[in-house]
């Protein structure tokens, strides 16, 4: 696809996902019902989850074309995985905000150092080490072959986050939608959770293509100094 | 330019989506008025007053606010470069 198509198409996601975000905010303030033991503080639940969903699409996407770069070495792969880790680190960012607030009235505290929690914040900080391994090389090439094992020493932690609840003793809920028997939400519940990832997962392939339209844009706009240079 | 146009259209549907999300999380503070089914005799976590409310407005306006930053901040960056570009 070329850019002025990416482009394109990334402002359609993008407006569509953040009409879906207007959507799931109405849902979650005026539709759904409250949930009987916890009372309105569920609702974090709404963008909790999917911020968490988003943030591993976007690490695993990143994980993949990472890998692939490795093992191509075609810049258009680095690209996409740049794109990936920024979206990842905005809804990871989300996830571990949001988290926190439900904590402080569920569990009292806002933070504890349970498995889930720590291997969470341990995945925000190794994407945080892949920008700052992106840059630290004098040669920009090793700096995306580091990033880029960075990126999937990373998302390897991705399936022990999800099994932590299970594997270990954890405060964190245990899974309500991934599971093997499905899901234990009511309806109402289950269709606002769903709208939500829908919402999210939109929105963040839309802004996966602006974001790598614009990487595009600057490696074209790299080599015409080298040209004007030269 | 095109993309001048469709920069604009994105925030053309930023700027209501972001009025609509601050609308939606203001008038959401008529939600201890509504009535609640099972918390007719309020317990634990459901009985705390209004601290859960403002725990959820907040972790809704992070949510929006972190979502338009990025959203801004990809429409400046990709602006700039196409000036760049066409200058």
């Amino acid at each position: 696809m070329q850019v002025k198509g990416m482009r394109r198409w990334g402002t359609a996601l993008t407006v569509l996902g953040l009409l879906g975000l207007i959507l799931v905010y109405w849902m979650s303030f005026f539709w759904v019902s409250t949930e009987a033991t916890q009372g309105i503080v569920q609702r974090i639940f709404y963008v909790h989850v999917p911020a968490a969903w988003t943030s591993f699409l976007a690490f695993g996407l990143c994980a993949l074309t990472s890998g692939m770069y490795l093992w191509l070495r075609d810049e258009r792969l680095d690209r996409a995985a740049l794109a990936a880790a920024e979206g990842g680190m905005v809804f990871a960012t989300i996830m571990l905000t949001t988290g926190p607030l439900w904590g402080k009235i569920a569990w009292g505290t806002y933070w504890t150092w349970e498995p889930r929690l720590t291997l969470t914040l341990l995945l925000w900080f190794i994407f945080l080490g892949y920008f700052m391994v992106r840059g630290s090389t004098e040669d920009p090439g090793k700096g995306k072959r580091f990033a880029a094992v960075v990126a999937i020493v990373g998302a390897l932690e991705i399936p022990f986050i999800h099994l932590s609840v299970i594997w270990f003793r954890s405060l964190h809920p245990q899974p309500v939608v991934v599971r093997p028997d499905g899901p234990t939400l009511p309806g109402d519940m289950f269709a606002t959770l769903m709208t939500s990832l829908g919402a999210f997962t939109v929105l963040f392939l839309g802004m996966f293509l602006l974001r790598y339209a614009l990487e595009g844009l600057k490696s074209e706009l790299d080599a015409r100094t080298r040209r004007a240079i030269a | 330019m095109i993309w001048d146009r469709l920069t604009r259209s994105v925030w053309n549907a930023a700027a209501p989506v972001l009025v609509a999300a601050a609308l939606l999380v203001l008038s959401a503070a008529g939600l201890p008025a509504q009535e609640m089914p099972g918390l007719d005799r309020p317990s634990g976590l459901a009985g705390q007053g209004l601290r859960p409310y403002w725990h959820v407005f907040a972790a809704y306006t992070i949510a929006i606010v972190l979502v338009i930053v990025w959203v801004w901040s990809i429409a400046r960056r990709l602006r700039d470069v196409e000036e760049r570009l066409g200058g």
